[in-house]
């Protein structure tokens, strides 16, 4: 049981939004689909949900086929990125809205209701209006507002886009553990990979439409399938032809090992604990490294260094085949 | 507040004042004569039942304007405003010419004469014809800002189209509504140009407020028209209090 999607093919227009798009989102879990924006992540997510529909292809969830399905009848839960919150009505009415469309009991509603706002932390904010919230507060509502009716899958598109820097990861943390309580299917969309390597139990790369790679965050950092896949995880450069993480490489003033590549250190950044060097190498290569500030002190590191590279044990390469797609 | 009194309050001032100088008695007996009980009657009538018209075929209209696509939308959207920049005799005399003694005109197929002139509907009809645009002109831009997700968002959670109208759409625009009602009722309650040539304006039967008032100035009994005139002022003032009071009491209820 899960949700299965199909050969799923989306144009506007011209544009490809999705080309054959084959993946399976297991049941439980919290899935991310990341990708770059315009990449077609948020379109999947609506013809999941039935706000878009495909052109051809299937969907289907929990083993019933919701391709036709109008959104109403397909019990999901939506979370939109700019919190779609019904203005005119209380948080606590929002929250009860979709139980009050399945004409639950007013005591059965009520008694659901004060538990989804205990659940989000909202319970003393449930007679104000939705102005009267933080953009955080209102995302919380938004998703108490989901869950109210228990959907089968939970969407979120882009749920801590239009939140500051520090509400979005602590809403990140909130979610990972509400998720842990709830259990419910989850997929959220982004384009943040460190949102999505911190929250989610399994990603789905999206990109020009296409699925790149799914797997769990470690796989997907440490087995990359391609350029793309490895250049939107993390940072990357390239070092004798193989893309590699600027941290990964090792930096001796020594001829040490022997694929080494030599070459001049020939810019010198210091960010916090961190120091980026820029080296070029003897083939041409402008090649980033990062490490420690300790570590480039007992080095001696400075501009004009003469200083050899080479990939450290372990890290993962990739025969860097196409330039262009890894520059991102 | 200086600009708003030069213009506004001291005339209005002046015409209650003016109102007051035939002292209580002679004010009392000039609004309660029975010409003047069935004009405001019948102009209180007729403006309220053309609002509720307007209530509803204006938000349709507009509704259709900002949803829907279609051949001759852009015309449409440019002809509503006629008439407002008409003059309103101008639209008296079409409607005399459509609808007056001499007419001919039928309704398709029914064959039911429309010589209205002489009666109600001539109001009726003379009334929505000049406050047509106003619900429409308030609503449509309203309705062009409304947040497309919130709808999906209702509708994800199970609310069919019409609950979303109902519950979501609605209660956005009852502010709206309630802003166009009130511009459509004052409107109608001092109509005069379209209803000079229309309604035949016998007294008691046909005749509105304003052409009272003027039927009281060419009577050289300025006195009465400033007691019918202050009047007005308190209905008109009754009517957009109320209005305002409805459209908070609905915009909160959702």
């Amino acid at each position: 049981m899960s949700i299965d999607i199909k050969g799923v093919n989306k144009l506007f227009g011209d544009f490809v939004a999705l080309e054959d798009v084959n993946v399976t989102i297991p049941t439980g879990q919290l899935t991310a689909l990341l990708g770059p924006s315009g990449g077609g992540k948020s379109t999947l997510l609506r013809i999941i949900a039935g706000l878009d529909s495909a052109d051809s292809g299937s969907i289907e969830i929990e083993g019933v086929d919701a391709t036709k399905l109008p959104p109403q009848k397909r019990n999901v839960g939506f979370v939109f990125q700019h919190y779609a919150a019904f203005k005119h009505m209380t948080v606590a009415k929002n929250v009860a809205f979709g139980l009050e469309i399945r004409k639950k009991s007013k005591a059965e509603v009520r008694d659901r209701v004060d538990e989804l706002l205990k659940l989000v932390h909202l319970s003393q904010f449930a007679h104000r209006l939705p102005s009267q919230l933080s953009g955080g507060q209102r995302q919380r509502m938004a998703l108490a507002r989901a869950l109210a009716v228990e959907p089968t899958v939970l969407l979120l598109d882009e749920p801590f886009g239009a939140l500051d820097a520090k509400v979005r990861k602590e809403l990140r943390d909130w979610l990972r553990r509400l998720h842990d309580e709830v259990h419910v299917t989850t997929i959220f969309v982004t384009h943040d990979q460190e949102e999505a390597l911190e929250v989610a139990d399994e990603i789905v790369v999206i990109n020009e439409g296409r699925v790149e790679q799914k797997g769990t965050p470690d796989q997907l950092y440490d087995e990359p399938a391609n350029n793309f896949v490895m250049g939107f995880l993390g940072e990357v450069t390239t070092l004798g032809g193989h893309l590699v993480r600027p941290h990964d490489i090792e930096i001796t003033t020594d001829p040490i090992s022997a694929g080494a590549e030599e070459g001049e250190v020939s810019r010198v950044l210091r960010i916090g604990f961190e120091v980026r060097l820029t080296v070029l190498t003897d083939d041409g290569e402008e090649v980033v490294v990062v490490l420690t500030r300790t570590h480039a002190r007992s080095l001696g590191l400075d501009v004009g260094s003469h200083v050899w590279l080479a990939p450290a044990e372990g890290a993962n390469t990739v025969l860097a085949l196409d330039k262009a797609a890894t520059s991102g | 507040m200086t600009w708003f009194s030069l213009l506004v309050l001291i005339p209005l001032a002046a015409v209650v004042a003016t109102a007051a100088g035939g002292g209580w008695s002679g004010f009392w007996q000039s609004i309660t004569s029975e010409n003047v009980v069935a004009a405001i009657r019948l102009t209180v009538w007729q403006a309220f039942l053309v609002t509720l018209i307007n209530a509803v075929m204006g938000t349709a209209t507009a509704w259709v304007l900002v949803r829907y696509q279609f051949y001759g939308k852009r015309l449409l959207d440019v002809a509503i405003d006629i008439p407002f920049a008409l003059p309103t005799i101008v639209a008296g005399l079409v409607l005399v010419s459509l609808y007056g003694d001499g007419s001919t005109a039928e309704i398709p197929l029914l064959g039911i004469p429309l010589d209205w002139a002489t009666d109600e509907r001539a109001i009726t009809l003379a009334f929505l014809f000049v406050t047509l645009p106003f619900i429409v002109r308030t609503v449509q831009p309203v309705l062009e800002e409304l947040d497309h997700d919130v709808e999906e968002a209702a509708a994800s959670l199970g609310a069919s189209r019409l609950t979303i109208f109902r519950r979501i759409i609605l209660p956005s625009l009852t502010p709206a509504i309630a802003a166009g009602a009130a511009l459509s009722f004052a409107r109608a309650i001092s109509e005069f140009g379209a209803l000079v040539l229309l309604s035949s304006n016998l007294p008691n039967k046909t005749e509105v407020i304003s052409i009272r008032v003027l039927s009281f100035i060419e009577g050289d009994d300025p006195a009465a028209a400033a007691a019918v005139a202050t009047v007005m002022l308190a209905i008109a003032l009754l009517v957009i209090v109320v209005l305002d009071i409805l459209q908070r009491r609905v915009s909160r209820r959702g």
